[in-house]
């Protein structure tokens, strides 16, 4: 018996086919048919010419992007002080905020509900804060990590070197520092923007009643609607490949930057 | 006791969200599971059955929705006619007792569903069982469809001991079952009922009166803004908004004192004219802006927190949110809309795909439909769940003894010190009595009777009859339970509501497939964000955002490849 390198793929290749390839076949099979199995774009055109389905798409997005935004912002000053600092002990804080993961994702949530209550009263009262609260508190560990690795590996030197040069601190951070942390800035970003359009059960659980993508497909599939449900599926998956398309393409560049 | 609701609580997420979210995320996977499957599937069913082969019956329930067992020796429910505890599941129950009965193995392959368009979906998906119990509007669906096996003749046997189901069934859901019919055909030629319910509302009395939430209208009350949860589904939602919209119809005498009420009260509530629906939309609209959540399982622990005030719910449920606050020594009220309510059932039904014409099988399901509407295995399935069984027993006591051991007023308990020492007395009394006499349950009542009496004096208004001979089967005042004064909004009303409030329900029927899309369509509708609703400001503000990220990204770039 001998076995080529390439035979130990085998196992994660039929997984591949199994759970991705096949699985995805059926969707797109069932996103252009209709309930007699005959080929159709209505499902496709139904999406866009629909205001609610829009509306959804548009109220994901918006909640997606404000949650990357608000995790960004309490991620970069947290992975840079960390990432700089001359700590012994900082992979420990790091360890600190990953620690919140290792909890089940319910239980942190069912406490977050109790938490919001006490602050704010009535937790129905404001339904879009919360839902960014939930995805903030769900998904920072996703912001931090990258931003620390790709922080805490910046030649320390170039920061010094643009100091002899003669800029100030703020330009030293926006010219020297900002940009080298482009990197682990998009694949955060990527890792809480994505998740953050299609995790419902945060706003279930918080809730907030408007549907956002996760939902929506949801509904569609407990309607016995599988082909609206699989077209809904299928622009999402496209819209998700366009978004790692974009980022990943500028990533390359800006690792280019940071190897310089 | 914080920590096990807490536990309840976590269970109920695990259970719907995660399901419902592993759902949808792998909708995909078992699409494909089912193509694979078809290949792979194993003929089980060639040949003619052996008499000495193990009969598999495959049985499909809802979750938690029967005994599971295991109980312990305190739990034990002590009835004047036996001691009932459940030491295994009855699943293992009934396979014992199929074979000490029938003498063939049989053996159960049980699993479980989390809605009823979850086993829709399993079914279409080519998923096969024997026997399911959903709900009544799944059930007509399935008739509809024409995919159920009848129930055999032999079934509705009296004569057989065996036959509990027909023995026991209570002549008033009995009734309703031959009389509701889907293409001609009654309910209960396919199906037997399992548990059944009203829907209404839990309320906290010391904010909401009973009489404001006897109406659907509080759902979009304002005075309650974000203090009322309504159920995550759309029909029951749909039946709350129509009685709310049709309120003062419903209400009006002229509506009440028809001849034909019920039939009309029937066709109002299932009232699904494009019209009806836009209205529900509109209305659905304004009660999202007003409740505080659309929930499946969340609501009964929000309630019980005191989070809100007011929680539509089913009624088997609501015992339980009622049982649960009062270990809190918390105390909320049931209630059901003067308008109408919507009266559930769950029952069982054979499906023809997995049965077949093995008829083998097909006794072994009837038998487990006979098994569960055993008495004791009644109650032991009702003290599991918390909902209450469409069986009354028939001549058999046990049931509504059970009732009387759950609601009945407790003597010995909630009153003072003086009477406390008058009732030990009284009770000292019943037990020489019992000793002595030979009639001893009546003796005990005679004398607890007095006992209420002596008691009585500043609290005469203490306890009331609560009529439940139209469940129990009887002329009115045949089954009396002499319950606290306060039973009328509390478990044994949700449990087992007055004939008052069941001759204003009305079942919900199934609606045909266009139907269902527009229901469907008004429901995403209604939960949706409508894109015309962003106004023009913000439009303008996230063009600017866009356009200076653009800028940003390529003044980046720019530097880089400038350095570079």
């Amino acid at each position: 018996m001998h076995f080529s390198r390439k035979s130990l793929g085998i196992p994660y290749a039929v997984f591949l086919l199994v759970f991705v390839v096949l699985p995805l076949l059926v969707l797109v099979f069932y996103a252009f048919t209709n309930g007699q199995g005959q080929f159709t774009i209505s499902n496709f055109t139904g999406f866009f010419t629909d205001p609610n389905t829009l509306g959804t798409l548009f109220y994901s997005l918006l909640l997606a992007a404000v949650t990357t935004a608000v995790c960004l912002t309490l991620a970069y000053p947290t992975a840079y002080i960390l990432g700089t600092s001359k700590l012994k002990s900082r992979s420990v804080i790091v360890m600190l905020f990953v620690l919140p993961m290792w909890i089940n994702f319910s239980l942190r949530i069912t406490a977050l509900k109790e938490i919001l209550t006490i602050l704010e009263g009535n937790l129905a009262m404001y339904p879009f804060l919360n839902a960014v609260i939930g995805m903030t508190y769900d998904f920072l560990p996703f912001m931090i990590l990258p931003l620390y690795t790709t922080i805490s590996r910046l030649d320390g030197a170039l920061t010094e070197a643009a100091m002899d040069l003669g800029a100030d601190r703020t330009r030293t951070f926006l010219e020297v520092v900002l940009p080298l942390s482009l990197p682990g800035i998009l694949s955060g970003v990527s890792m809480v923007f994505l998740p953050a359009m299609t995790n419902y059960v945060v706003l279930d659980m918080l809730y907030n009643s408007t549907y956002i993508m996760g939902s929506l497909i949801g509904s569609y599939f407990s309607a016995y609607d599988w082909h609206g449900g699989s077209m809904i599926s299928l622009i999402l998956l496209a819209l998700i490949c366009i978004f790692t398309l974009l980022t990943g393409g500028s990533e390359e560049t800006a690792r280019g930057g940071a190897l310089l | 006791m914080n920590v096990f609701k807490y536990l309840n609580i976590l269970n109920f997420l695990k259970k719907r969200e995660i399901k419902k979210a592993v759902f949808v995320l792998c909708a995909a996977a078992v699409l494909l599971s089912c193509g694979i499957g078809t290949g792979f599937r194993i003929t089980a069913k060639a040949g003619e059955p052996d008499p000495d082969k193990t009969i598999v019956l495959r049985v499909s329930n809802w979750e938690e929705y029967i005994d599971e067992g295991d109980w312990d020796e305190e739990e034990t429910i002590e009835l004047p006619d036996a001691d009932i505890i459940g030491e295994n599941s009855v699943i293992e129950d009934f396979e014992d007792w199929y074979y000490e009965t029938y003498g063939r193995k049989v053996r159960v392959e049980y699993s479980t569903f989390g809605t009823n368009e979850d086993l829709y979906n399993m079914l279409t998906l080519g998923d096969e069982f024997d026997l399911v119990c959903p709900s009544e509007y799944l059930i007509m669906k399935l008739m509809a469809e024409q995919e159920l096996v009848p129930l055999s003749e032999s079934f509705f046997d009296e004569s057989d001991e065996n036959n509990y189901y027909i023995k026991g069934v209570s002549p008033y859901i009995r009734n309703i079952f031959e009389t509701q019919e889907i293409g001609g055909e009654p309910w209960s030629k396919y199906a037997a009922g399992y548990m059944w319910g009203v829907t209404g509302f839990v309320y906290n009395p010391e904010v909401i009166s009973e009489e404001e939430a006897s109406t659907w209208k509080i759902l979009s009350d304002p005075a309650y803004r974000r203090q009322i949860t309504i159920k995550d589904n759309v029909r029951d939602s749909y039946f709350a908004a129509v009685g709310a919209i049709k309120s003062d119809l419903l209400l009006s005498d002229e509506f009440r004192n028809d001849p034909d009420y019920k039939k009309n009260l029937e066709r109002e509530m299932n009232d699904t004219s494009p019209e009806m629906i836009a209205q529900v939309q509109e209305y659905l609209q304004n009660v999202k802006d007003n409740v505080y959540s659309f929930e499946t399982d969340a609501g009964k622990a929000d309630m019980i927190t005191g989070k809100v005030v007011c929680n539509y719910q089913w009624s088997g449920d609501g015992v339980y949110t009622l049982d649960q606050a009062d270990e809190d020594d918390f105390e909320l009220a049931f209630t059901v809309p003067e308008e109408s309510t919507n009266i559930y059932f769950d029952g069982w039904v054979m499906l023809k795909r997995g049965i077949g014409d093995d008829s083998a099988k097909q006794h072994a399901a009837e038998a487990f439909i006979n098994f569960n509407s055993r008495p004791d295995i009644t109650i032991r399935n009702m003290y599991y769940i918390g909902y209450t069984s469409v069986l009354s027993g028939g001549d058999d006591p046990l049931i509504f003894e059970y009732a009387e051991y759950n609601y009945a007023a407790e003597e010995d308990e909630e009153e003072s010190d003086e009477e406390a020492v008058d009732e030990e007395a009284a009770e000292d009394v019943v037990e020489e009595a019992a000793e002595e006499d030979e009639e001893e349950s009546e003796e005990t009542e005679e004398v607890s009777e007095g006992t209420e009496e002596e008691s009585g004096g500043d609290e005469a208004e203490d306890t009331i009859d609560y009529d439940v001979s139209y469940f129990f089967g009887g002329e009115d005042g045949t089954y009396v339970i002499t319950a606290d004064a306060d039973a009328m909004h509390r478990q044994l009303f949700s449990a087992y509501p007055t004939r008052e409030v069941l001759g204003r329900s009305s079942v919900m029927i199934y609606f045909t497939q266009e139907q269902n899309a527009a229901i469907n369509r008004m429901w995403v509708n209604v939960r949706c964000f409508n894109i015309h609703h962003v106004p023009v400001w913000a439009w303008i503000l996230i063009l600017a955002l866009i356009a200076g990220a653009v800028f940003a990204a390529v003044k980046i770039k720019r530097r880089f490849h400038g350095v570079g």
